[in-house]
């Protein structure tokens, strides 16, 4: 019964006749049409204008000469970045990171949302959704502060494993490259996850009351209505948010990295943006043209990945993005 | 009659392993919320006792659910010290409703097209808006944009081009699209266009996705400093509370910066440091945003029913 | 230091790409003039004051409205200054975006982004107005101005720090690196003479062996050391500084072949450096060194060190000193219930000259001034009275007006006695040391041209911390007794550093500081940096020294370091020859 409820919403979704380009549909449609326009100048206005800034990716951009005097220098900027090893290097961290947080930070985050929705004392589920949300509030300097407060030789993770016997030594977590994913996941879950579940909890109120109850007439158990009610409802908002963040997967973060990281871990560390910082943002001598090349890479791979993944949902007839 | 009685008997049974099996996860599942909670109240039990704690004090370290030494000076220094910081509070205030409000609407409205399943132009539109989530021509070309479009030294800066975002507007179309359809269709028999529908059919019935999405830009507003600096540096008019905050914090980080010597030593009674006030500006920041959500919660929490949904 | 470059990254993808595109901010006309406070008040002599902005490219404190001496300068000058400072971003982004916005201030140091100013065509030439207004010349001789000269060959600022009227440097401090003792630790040893990394780590360990706890019953820490991101000049560059060389910063100038054949010498791989980080090893090893010294950040090395614990530590003073201030002079209690003070106990750090070898020379300190002219105040295109600006800046150098920035208002910030030496109370020192006080009372213009040295009365110093009588005053009991044990009167005399005139080339770092990937020395200074970030804290915790040691050559020979000395010398060759160009001759001895 489960399986055909789940069909049935599925169906109904998928089944979506694409819309002829006629003369008697357009009309009908006028009004859709004509604030579409709007947005499409503003957005080109605002977001796509600024694009132009791109061509100094081909040049050795100085400031002073501008895009008009500056010399033109083809592929250049990108063949060094794809010969440095390092930047080979700093492209494996940066989507190793990113994926990891991308799929912890999900599952952690739908959980949770789900076990706070079975809560049925009202004040309980409220008090528990706020406080779990604030940690998003503090800046990551803070949370890195926590975060290193506990890890050092005298931290509380050391003091308790020392006092249980498990370790003789202090260990040095943060100097332990083996580690340093672990450690930005965790915190990366420890900060958002209360902030990352505000977006199912809101689409776990769009699922039809009727599915749980005519699930529990059916005899389901409180785990199989998570399993087969509340998670298929929150299928959608679930598929369209991992649609979107696939993209970020190489934008996954260098603040809570750079400050987490230190010289014995640069070589699993260093995300993309760091090694832009590092060494196309001379104060002096800035290499605009680098940065923009590095940037430019990014949204291609991250463009990549949103195209290839949505062509997959599209395929197995889920939620896509356009 | 004993086929009756079975099944009877069945039932009970049935219903008591449920109750235990309710049992058992209410235990487990209160225990790991709780859990939780208490992981992540640490952080801010943390930052609120460094925050009234005396700065020279608070640079030793060590000090985690209560202020080692008392002091209020971080808060005195970050609400009564600085003229900037009373306009800017103005300023955040005003585009925190100001931007909210606009650009609520303006991305309830096209996710609301975007959401039309006849919609022509669909595809292309969505993939169109998608592309900026992901290319940025960076922060030099913006800034000559908004100076030929007079946004510079402006107010509106602050309102005007953010007002429509990507990822906002994919969450609410998600949401629109799990509305059936049967609603609208009806509603357009009686004659209603797509506005209409869209304010007097979908918008009631997505009241939890747009206290989502306000709460997302009503923080995004509260928080915004980098604007305020790149587009107002020299118009103290249009500063934020942030960029207030922000600068006050630096020049505590500044500690005595210039390296001629003209000052020795520093003041034991000179009690702020970098460490206090920044625990004391989060604390102040984060103060009234937590204090919206309440507001907002009940659209979410406690799982409004969608009267009417069902087909 | 990384949480200040941290907010610059919190645009997150506006700093993906950071693009610059200049199609039509190169032209200086573009920018229209606007000005902050454009309602010109009236002073009661009747005088318009003029408002200009300043932005200086640095950290710093906002005056608050209608500071006291802020309005006295106004009142005299006709001139009142708003300044503004740099916020989460570097100098190079703050300038980049204020040219992109098209709205500059009156007043600017560009700081690292100066040049770029410059490229822009932003900047008002100071040249004529450096012969209307003696004050302003007066502060450099010509072949110095000769130095801020760009290709154009105007000048366009002027550096404004380290410069001491008539030459009459004082200097009291040592605002450079030294290894650092508490003198407490001196005391405890009998004020030994302490020459070698030696004798250093040796009385370290027995003062730690002796007296494990603080009164607060804190464990002690022999020697910390930080390694932070750029911040790891204090673990690497202390090779230079023991073989006897003054800071250049990146590499050693070895005069041994006369002042005039300079030869560049790199100091990551002699054999002192080995002996160090041996030594270091070593003292890691018997767990005298800090088991945390490798991933703390500056924080959690501030922290430290205001707790008293930390007995031994290689640093620039400005790097930790300042910061410690506070909590060592707030009062702490004891295990048996006593207050006491981490100041009056005896924690305060003194400097060390260490060397390779006993009875060595050495330079840790430099004297005389280090002239950056890389950076400095200028003016802007956009000023609406370039002269009054520099009227106002040459004002500012007035003694009378100098005295009010520096010294404060009389009989209110200092008190002059009966030979017209200038002097403070105890409160008036306090004051001084207020942030909230300074911001509504002080107006030191901290970016503009100033002096130090000997004033202009002959009686007085510039500023009041070069004053020697305040300055004994502003040392704790237990930090005399140790000066008068060794003999010294200030921090300067008990690094000991022998005098001697640096090369024309000094310092280098202003060289290395600023250089960019473009070259293939570039490349490798930057690569040479990470390999020793990583390698330099493995060695000292490594269990097999000389295995690591030889691995750590590996990696830092196949960056190529070759390519990085070679520019390097090639640059010391360059700046000897401007300065013979000036009439520079190496000194005879």
């Amino acid at each position: 019964m489960e399986n055909s409820i789940l069909k049935s919403k599925r169906t109904k979704e998928v089944d979506i006749n694409k819309p002829k380009l006629t003369a008697k549909e357009f009309k009908r449609q006028w009004i859709l049409v004509v604030i579409s326009a709007v947005y499409v100048i503003y957005g080109v206005i605002f977001y796509y204008l600024p694009l132009f800034g791109w061509i100094i990716a081909f040049q050795n951009f100085i400031y002073a000469k501008g895009i008009g005097g500056s010399k033109w220098v083809g592929l250049d900027k990108f063949k060094f970045l794809f010969k440095d090893k390092k930047f080979l290097m700093v492209i494996r961290n940066t989507f190793c990171m990113g994926a990891l947080n991308l799929i912890f930070s999900t599952v952690m985050a739908i959980v949770f949302a789900i076990l706070l929705n079975e809560v049925k004392n009202r004040f309980f589920k409220k008090s528990i959704q706020t406080i779990s949300y604030l940690p998003h509030f503090l800046s990551w300097i803070i949370v890195v502060a926590i975060v290193h407060d506990a890890l050092t030789s005298t931290g509380i993770i050391n003091d308790l494993l020392m006092r249980f016997g498990i370790l003789k030594q202090p260990y040095q977590y943060l100097g332990d490259p083996k580690l340093f994913w672990g450690i930005v996941v965790i915190s990366n879950l420890w900060k958002e996850t209360g902030w990352n579940a505000i977006i199912y909890l809101a689409a776990i109120t769009s699922i039809d009351p009727c599915l749980y109850e005519s699930a529990s007439i059916d005899g389901a158990g409180r785990f199989q209505k998570m399993l087969y009610v509340t998670l298929p409802g929150l299928r959608p908002t679930i598929m369209i948010l991992l649609l979107m963040n696939i993209g970020n997967v190489l934008n996954a973060g260098f603040e809570l990295q750079y400050l987490l990281g230190n010289g014995l871990v640069q070589n699993v560390s260093r995300t993309i943006d760091i090694y832009v910082l590092d060494w196309a943002m001379d104060a002096r001598n800035m290499d605009y043209s680098l940065g923009t090349a590095a940037g430019i890479f990014k949204t291609v791979v991250s463009m990549s990945f949103i195209v290839i993944a949505n062509y997959i949902a599209k395929k197995r007839g889920d939620e896509r993005l356009f | 009659m004993s086929d009756i009685s079975g099944i009877n008997f069945e039932k009970i049974k049935h219903k008591k392993k449920m109750a235990t099996e309710d049992i058992v996860f209410t235990i487990l599942n209160t225990t790991f919320l709780v859990l939780f909670a208490v992981v992540t109240l640490y952080p801010i039990l943390n930052t609120l006792a460094y925050s009234f704690n005396d700065g020279n004090d608070a640079v030793r370290g060590g000090i985690y659910l209560l202020p080692r030494k008392w002091s209020l000076r971080s808060y005195h220094e970050i609400i009564f010290e600085r003229a900037g910081i009373r306009v800017g509070a103005k300023i955040t205030i005003l585009r925190t409703v100001l931007g909210t409000l606009t650009s609520l609407f303006a991305n309830a409205l096209l996710s609301y097209i975007l959401s039309r399943k006849k919609f022509l132009f669909k595809s292309g539109l969505s993939l169109f808006w998608i592309i900026t989530m992901y290319a940025s021509g960076g922060l030099v070309p913006t800034l000559i944009l908004f100076r030929y479009l007079h946004l510079t030294s402006s107010f509106w800066v602050y309102i005007i081009p953010g007002m429509v975002a990507a990822f906002n507007v994919m969450v609410m179309r998600t949401y629109m699209l799990g509305i059936p359809d049967s609603l609208e269709e009806a509603a357009q028999l009686e004659g209603a266009g797509y506005m209409r529908v869209f304010a007097s059919i979908i918008s009631p019935l997505c009241k939890p996705v747009y206290a989502t999405i306000a709460l997302f830009v009503a923080v995004y507003h509260w928080n915004s400093w980098f604007d305020a600096m790149l587009y107002n540096r020299f118009d103290p008019q249009y500063t934020t509370l942030q960029y207030e905050l922000m600068k006050l914090l630096d020049s505590v980080s500044a500690s005595t910066g210039v390296a001629s010597g003209a000052q020795m030593g520093a003041s034991a009674q000179n009690t702020i440091t970098p460490i206090t006030v920044r625990a004391a500006a989060t604390i102040a920041t984060m103060a009234p945003i937590v204090a919206l959500y309440p507001f907002l919660q009940r659209y979410f929490v406690t799982g409004l029913t969608i009267g009417g949904v069902k087909e | 230091m990384k949480t200040k470059k941290i907010v610059s990254l919190v645009l997150g993808s506006m700093l993906a790409v950071s693009s610059l595109a200049a199609c039509s901010t190169g032209n200086p006309g573009d920018t229209t003039a606007t000005t902050g406070g454009d309602t010109p008040a009236v002073t009661d002599g009747g005088k318009q004051v003029v408002d200009f902005t300043m932005f200086a490219a640095m950290s710093g404190k906002e005056k608050a409205e209608g500071n006291d001496i802020m309005e006295i300068i106004a009142e005299k000058t006709g001139v009142r200054v708003k300044e503004t400072w740099l916020t989460g971003q570097d100098a190079g982004e703050a300038i980049g975006s204020i040219i992109a916005s098209g709205k500059l201030p009156d007043l600017i140091d560009g700081g690292d982004g100066s040049v770029t100013l410059y490229q822009n065509g932003l900047l008002v030439a100071w040249d004529p107005y450096l012969e209307k207004y003696p004050n302003l010349k007066e502060l450099y001789s010509e072949e110095e101005w000769d130095k801020f000269r760009m290709d154009d060959g105007h000048i366009y600022w002027a550096n404004v720090f380290g410069n001491s009227y008539n030459n009459t440097a004082t200097p009291t401090g040592v605002n450079g690196e030294a290894f650092w003792i508490q003198n407490r630790v001196l005391e405890w040893g009998g004020y030994p003479k302490i020459e070698t990394l030696d004798q250093y780590f040796d009385l370290l360990e027995r003062y730690a062996a002796a007296n494990p706890t603080l009164p607060d019953g804190t464990p002690v820490i022999p020697y910390t050391c930080l390694c932070e991101d750029w911040k790891y000049f204090c673990l690497e560059n202390a090779p230079m500084f023991l073989d006897g060389y003054p800071n250049d910063g990146c590499v050693i100038v070895n005069i041994d072949a006369g002042m005039d054949n300079p030869k560049v010498v790199d100091y990551n791989t002699t054999d002192t450096a080995k002996m160090y980080f041996k030594k270091l090893n070593e003292e890691y090893a018997k767990g005298a060194i800090d088991p945390d010294f490798a991933t703390q950040t500056y924080d959690e090395y501030i922290a430290k060190l205001s707790t008293g614990r930390v007995l031994g530590l290689c640093d620039q003073y400005w790097d930790f000193a300042y910061n410690i201030m506070g909590p060592f002079a707030s009062p702490l209690t004891a295990e048996d219930g006593s207050t006491f003070r981490l100041d009056e106990i005896g924690c305060d750090y003194v400097p060390l000259g260490l060397t390779a070898k006993a009875g060595m020379a050495q330079q840790w300190n430099s004297y005389g001034d280090e002239l950056n002219q890389s950076s400095g105040c200028a003016v802007t295109t956009s000023c609406k009275d370039p002269d009054l600006a520099f009227e106002f800046l040459s004002r500012l150098l007035d003694q009378d007006i100098h005295n009010l920035r520096f010294w404060g208002i009389e009989g209110e910030d200092y008190l002059v006695d009966e030979n017209g030496l200038f002097y403070r109370t105890e409160e008036m020192r306090e004051n001084w040391k207020s942030d909230s006080f300074k911001a509504k009372h002080t107006c030191e213009y901290s970016y503009c041209p100033q002096w130090q040295g000997m004033s202009r009365d002959g009686i007085n110093r510039m500023m009041p911390g070069e004053q020697p009588s305040e300055f004994i005053l502003s040392l704790a009991a237990p930090l005399q007794k140790t000066f008068e044990a060794y003999g010294v009167g200030t921090y300067t005399d008990f690094l000991g550093s022998a005098k001697v005139q640096t090369g024309p080339w000094y310092p280098l770092w202003s060289w290395s500081n600023n250089l960019s990937s473009d070259t293939a020395g570039g490349v490798a200074w930057k690569d040479m940096g990470e390999v020793k970030h990583y390698w330099l804290p493995t060695v000292v915790m490594s269990s097999d020294f000389e295995g690591d040691w030889a691995n750590y050559m590996d990696a830092y020979n196949a960056v190529n370091p070759q390519a990085f000395l070679s520019e390097a010398q090639a640059e010391v060759d360059a700046r000897l020859a401007t300065a013979k160009s000036f009439g520079w001759t190496a000194p005879t001895n």
